[in-house]
């Protein structure tokens, strides 16, 4: 019989049970402000087809992606105690005929989100006592159920993308000569990712604003097929400089602006910019198969949909979600 | 009697139980996946193991043995249109897709067994690995007849699957008797399956039936082409047969003990089978039989609008009142009936005392004109269409009752004779088999009896004959007294469902799909009828009272020659000229026998003289054959002419006369 878990001690020692269930990650989001770019493809942001683009064909690549489940599984007074698994993996694909990808790297985590100064002793000193990583909310939205939650899910994504950062940046080392990494989303918050000349992120979110005006209106009508030029984003705080373009996979016409588009980071070099075509047209194939039935498939990589489904399979089964109905517990 | 190997070092499990809400795991069916490239298939035999220590307690340990059902393969694509879509519209792009999608193989298991059997619970969620020998014989609980001290297993074939190969032996208890018994075979024609899988069987039965059990012998019933002609004579095998034959503990080697028995043809002196090439008719015996083997079977000569008391009562009479006693007619004559010679005479003398007699013309000894010219017509019937194997005069022929021989099968070829004929020699025979049986006096304790094309003799429809009405009464009783059936037909849904029912063992070959959408069938899962339906030469897949699911097991080849390559090696001889072939038979017996002194005996004497002559002398087996033969053929030289009343016209004609 397994021992008991943190969570069965923290209720012993006197915390209220709960079952509050968050709703359904979204990932890691971008900024959501205008930030501005810089040109360093074109003199103004313009259209490139992709028609004639050679796309390039890694020998093997890796795809780097990572997941988030969390839940209130108690309270102490008001403040909540929030159980949470993050974890990432690299998966290989590679190389030709294999088209299956398989495992390389994962690390997993189990964490306990609350603020210990305001739990009861007995239930700091269990979270203290057992091998769980304790990351503590800030003292002023704890206090505040309404504040408190949307802070916890704050710590869980800072400490996914720490996960993924680092499960990347280890991935370095066993990347092949002519191996590329696909991280899904940004890599300006890495060095080593943003560095790398054969690691690109795909955004799928486009919270942050680089242009206005006709340049902006050209990137986000931008026909399926088509990139637009190589920008440099202008770089904010920890945020290290790259490249990006924008990338139509899909034609957004009766949909909305936002459909199918894609936003590819790579390092600031200028052999980004003599990639930009053949990089996009290789992630125009990438399309198929199609990452559906997750409602992001149209701008979702399978082989990253796949990473995403290799590990929630793997994740603990009390902190994923399902929807099931919470009806009050029977005493069988 | 099995060889017991030391267990190989614990394999590597090939797959893992799941279970969900839609599909859970049951006490009789479970569902497991596998790597996408597996070895596991339609028909393999899995092991779960429930990891723990304490069986039974729900801590684990309990074993769970399972035969592959059904098997699905499905990707997470929610719906094909996707797939279109992915592909943009362009089938041939589906595959240059840079990444395949996830893929599972599910399967479905049926239990064989659980350990420990109780409390019957759901199988656990625990490693799949594939079968051993030593799983396999668990499984389908061989282990309760393969060990102690009288073990009963008969090898029935080789269970293969992921590269595993194990013997899998059936329980000489339920197969032969008296727990269970009777095999039935199904399968289209024309894949050497059916016939070939009861070879087989037999001669396993022959090497492995249990000491302890007794003598056994095999009766088979030829009944279409050369099929068991030749049982003795070693046929083509290769390697891999060889192989199958080592692994099952057998000896490769046809029959060493058959007796042929055939009918004449019409000529009375040529045999009427395709074993009559030189080398190999000496060993055929002739099967004649006269008016007594005849008549105590005579219902089977009567169809369902003959039977009736009257009918019944007369050919009683003439059984117990007329035939090999002295009779007086009535009307001044004496008669000793021994043949149908005698018998017609008989009846000629019944008829025409009734027509001089006036008044009472219509009845004699209380039986009626009618019944007794149906009867005659039934029984001068049988002798005109089976002439060969009835003899109008002369003695019988006949298998050896009462002495038959342990491991000896005894095969009767009636493929060429009149349907009607071939119903009377199987009643016959089956019938003294279980009389000696009865009276444990046949010499062996257990026969068993093949036919083949039972839907013919069994069939499920149509009207009770006396042949269905007997393999009805040995599916349902045989198993008390040793006389075993191994039926084999194309359609089982067309045999009688009392005769297949009571079958303890059954095997199927290759399917036809209409029978498949029988309801008999309906048991079986889609992907297990598919696999019956296109089942290769030599697998069969087998149900046996302790398999609780059917096994696909293979068989090699039988050792002996098949009928096609017996005919290409011994072609059947053109029949003989009259003369010439009484020579060889009186040859056959005493080789000292000059030919050119009994063709100089024969000149000038009627054929019927002869072949009376030669029946006698066959049946007595003298020591100086050609003298026997002389003297009986001396001795009578013409049948006493029927007296002919010509000149006396009939008084009382009799207008009503049906036949």
């Amino acid at each position: 019989m397994s021992p008991p878990s943190w969570v069965d001690a923290v209720l012993a020692a006197g915390a209220v049970p709960a079952s509050s269930l968050p709703d359904a990650s979204l990932g890691r989001t971008d900024i959501e402000e205008f930030t501005g770019a810089d040109p360093v493809e074109d003199g103004q942001l313009q259209v490139h087809p992709l028609g004639e683009a050679q796309a390039l064909t890694p020998r093997a690549v890796g795809f780097l992606d990572g997941i988030e489940h969390w839940r209130v599984v108690g309270y102490a007074g008001v403040t909540p105690i929030v159980q949470a698994h993050i974890a990432a993996a690299i998966r290989r694909r590679g190389p030709p005929p294999d088209r299956r990808p398989r495992t390389v790297a994962e690390e997993a985590e189990e964490l306990a989100i609350t603020r210990l100064d305001l739990l009861p002793d007995a239930v700091r000193r269990v979270l203290e006592e057992r091998r769980v990583r304790v990351v503590e909310i800030p003292r002023e939205d704890a206090g505040q159920p309404a504040r408190a939650l949307p802070a916890a899910r704050v710590e869980v994504q800072k400490a996914r993308a720490a996960l993924e950062r680092g499960v990347g940046e280890r991935g370095l080392a066993a990347l092949g000569a002519e191996e590329w990494l696909v991280v899904d989303g940004v890599i300006s918050d890495s060095p080593a990712l943003s560095a790398h000349p054969r690691v690109i992120g795909v955004v799928k979110s486009h919270g942050a604003q680089y242009f206005e005006g006709a340049e902006l209106e050209r990137a986000l009508t931008l026909a399926a097929g088509h990139r637009t030029s190589v920008f440099r984003p202008t770089p904010r705080g920890a945020r290290r400089e790259i490249h990006s373009w924008y990338l139509r996979l899909w034609p957004w016409e009766g949909n909305d602006l936002l459909y199918g588009l894609v936003r590819v980071e790579a390092r600031a070099h200028r052999d980004t910019i003599a990639l930009a075509s053949a990089v996009s047209a290789w992630l125009l194939r990438e399309r198929a198969p199609l990452a559906a039935p997750d409602r992001r498939w149209d701008r979702l990589l399978y082989a990253i949909h796949d990473v995403e489904t290799y590990l929630s399979a793997r994740a603990p089964r009390d902190v994923v979600s399902y929807p099931a109905s919470r009806l009050p517990r029977t005493g069988s | 009697m099995i060889e017991r190997r030391d267990p190989a070092p614990p394999p590597t499990p090939i797959g893992r139980v799941v279970a969900t809400e839609q599909k859970p795991a049951t006490p009789h069916q479970f569902h497991f996946w596998t790597a996408n490239e597996t070895s596991i298939g339609i028909g393999a035999i899995v092991r779960v193991e429930e990891t723990g220590e304490e069986p039974g307690k729900g801590e684990g340990g309990r074993v769970v043995w399972g035969v592959v059902t059904d098997g699905f393969a499905y990707s997470d694509l929610a719906t094909p249109l996707h797939d279109v879509v992915g592909a943009e519209g362009d089938p041939a792009r589906a595959d240059e897709s840079p990444t395949v999608r996830q893929e599972i193989r599910l399967w479905t298991a049926a239990v064989l067994r659980q350990q420990p059997e109780e409390p019957l619970q759901p199988v656990p969620l625990g490693r799949v690995h594939v079968a051993t020998d030593a799983d396999v014989a668990q499984a389908l609980r061989m282990d309760a007849y393969l060990g102690g001290a009288e073990p009963r297993g008969i090898p029935v074939g080789l269970y293969t699957s992921g590269g595993l190969e194990a013997p899998v032996y059936l329980d000489a208890d339920f197969l032969l008797g008296p727990e269970a018994a009777h095999l039935n075979i199904s399968g289209v024609s024309g894949l050497a399956t059916k016939t070939s899988a009861v070879e087989f069987l037999l001669g396993s039965i022959f090497e492995h039936f249990p000491p302890h059990k007794g003598r056994i012998g095999a009766v088979c019933f030829n009944v279409k082409g050369p099929d068991l002609c030749f049982l003795d004579h070693a046929g083509s095998l290769d390697e891999e047969d060889r192989r199958r034959y080592e692994r099952l503990g057998l000896e490769a080697k046809p029959f060493a003990k058959v007796r042929y028995y055939a009918p004449f043809k019409s000529d009375g002196v040529n045999l009427n089978t395709l074993r009559t090439h030189r080398e190999l008719v000496g060993a055929v015996e002739p099967l004649v039989w006269g008016l007594r083997e005849v008549l105590d079977y005579a219902e089977v000569l009567l169809n369902r609008d003959d039977i009736d008391a009257k009918a019944d009562a007369f050919i009683d009479f003439l059984s117990d009142r007329v035939v090999d006693k002295s009779f007086d007619d009535g009307f001044g004559g004496t008669h000793r009936v021994a043949t149908f010679a005698d018998l017609e005479r008989l009846f000629r003398a019944i008829f025409d005392g009734l027509e001089l007699a006036g008044g009472r013309g219509d009845t004699w000894r209380t039986h009626h004109i009618a019944t007794i010219r149906k009867v005659r017509n039934r029984l001068s019937n049988i002798s005109t269409r089976a002439k060969g194997l009835v003899a109008d005069d002369g003695p019988s022929s006949d298998l050896p009752w009462g002495r038959f021989e342990d491991r000896t099968v005894y095969v009767v070829d009636v493929a060429n004779v009149d349907p009607l004929g071939q119903d009377l020699v199987f009643a016959r025979v089956v019938s003294k088999l279980r009389e000696h049986l009865e009276r444990r006096d046949l010499g062996v304790d257990a026969v068993v009896v093949f036919v083949d094309e039972l839907n013919k003799y069994a069939p499920a429809d149509g009207p009770e004959t006396y042949v269905k009405k007997m393999l009805l009464d040995i599916s349902e009783r045989g198993r008390y007294l040793g006389l075993v059936l191994f039926g084999a037909e194309q359609f089982r849904s067309q045999v009688h469902r009392r005769v297949v029912g009571n079958a303890g063992t059954m095997m199927f070959g290759r399917m036809d799909s209409d029978e498949l959408a029988t309801p008999g069938y309906q048991v079986l899962s889609p992907a297990t009828k598919i696999k019956l339906a296109t089942l290769p030469i030599g697998e069969l897949m087998v149900r046996h009272p302790h398999f609780t699911q059917p096994i696909f097991v293979r068989f090699p080849r039988p050792a002996v020659l098949r009928g096609r390559d017996g005919v290409e090696r011994f072609p059947p001889a053109a029949d003989l000229p009259f003369e010439e072939a009484v020579v060889r038979q009186l040859v056959k017996l005493d080789a000292r026998v000059r030919p050119n002194l009994v063709k100089d005996l024969m000149a000038d004497r009627r054929e019927d003289d002869v072949r009376r002559a030669l029946a006698l002398t066959r049946q007595a087996r003298p020591q100086d054959v050609f003298a026997h033969f002389k003297k009986l053929l001396g001795a009578r030289v013409a049948a006493a002419p029927v007296p002919v009343r010509a000149s006396v016209p009939p008084l009382n004609p009799i207008s009503d006369e049906p036949y």
